[in-house]
């Protein structure tokens, strides 16, 4: 598990190149290799490397080397989901209770004195 | 390939309303009222609608979206007490696939003349690579660390 966060100066240093962001939306799609990321990039192999290593550095990816040939993927957790997710929710239940207020104001309480 | 990971959070929403907490618990118990409020989206097609508003109940809907995938709601009443609580389970799914299961707190807190409504909500997010995950994946994630550097930004 992880305690501290990754200093946000490394991972905006990592996301401020155009070619890095479009390492780093190709991934999101799956993991690839080397070669992969390189192609629709134009870029050269040791050119690549040394922007996946400062992805990786700005703990954005993860890799691990199979035989000859290295796979990047998404470090799990890099953008986490469920903020997504719990914003997304967030956003409709407070748009919903405004309409639960708005309904209370409208349709008057029962008139049910115990 | 690894498999998808669980994530967990929880979230509180508290609302201050209008009316006293016996008032406020009518618009979740008549399915009448609640629907003048709950989450809704006119552009879906209702496929089935089942509202049973009870402790050992059950609230189930399920939709197909305008792309035609199918979307699911099914919803357990675990304990109801008028005018104080409410506590459901409820689910998740999209195209056939579970997304996520959550559970519900709603309380009604007597505040003045009207109610605090606290909804608290406890969440397992399921298959964070599925299809929902995809379509909020890394745009939204960039976009969110857009947003904070601008928070972070002196003005």
């Amino acid at each position: 598990m992880e305690t501290t966060q990754r200093p946000l100066d490394l991972l905006f240093t990592a996301l401020a190149d155009p070619n890095r962001r479009a390492m780093v939306e190709q991934l999101s799609r799956g993991p690839a290799t080397v070669k992969q990321l390189a192609e629709p990039a134009g870029l050269r192999l040791p050119s690549a490397v040394k922007h996946l290593q400062v992805l990786e550095h700005g703990g954005i990816v993860v890799s691990e080397k199979a035989g000859r040939s290295r796979t990047y993927r998404m470090r799990p957790g890099a953008f986490r989901q469920i903020d997504d997710w719990v914003r997304q929710r967030e956003a409709a239940m407070e748009a919903a209770f405004d309409r639960l207020v708005q309904a209370m104001h409208d349709i008057p309480p029962e008139d049910d004195t115990p | 390939m690894t498999a998808p990971a669980i994530e967990h959070a929880t979230f509180v929403i508290e609302r201050e309303l209008p009316a006293s907490p016996r008032d406020a618990f009518r618009f979740w118990s008549d399915p009448r009222l609640k629907q003048r409020w709950i989450v809704c989206h006119p552009d879906w097609t209702v496929l089935e609608e089942h509202f049973d508003f009870r402790a050992g109940g059950s609230e189930s809907k399920r939709w197909r979206t305008p792309e035609g995938a199918e979307q699911s709601y099914r919803a357990a009443y675990l304990d109801v007490v008028p005018g104080q609580r409410i506590l459901y389970a409820y689910e998740m799914g999209f195209g056939g696939q579970r997304i996520s299961a959550s559970l519900v707190t709603v309380e009604f807190v007597p505040a003045g003349a009207g109610t605090l409504l606290r909804f608290t909500e406890q969440v397992a997010l399921l298959d964070g690579s599925g299809v929902q995950g995809r379509r909020i994946g890394t745009e939204t994630g960039l976009d969110r660390l857009a947003e904070q550097f601008q928070a972070v930004q002196p003005s």
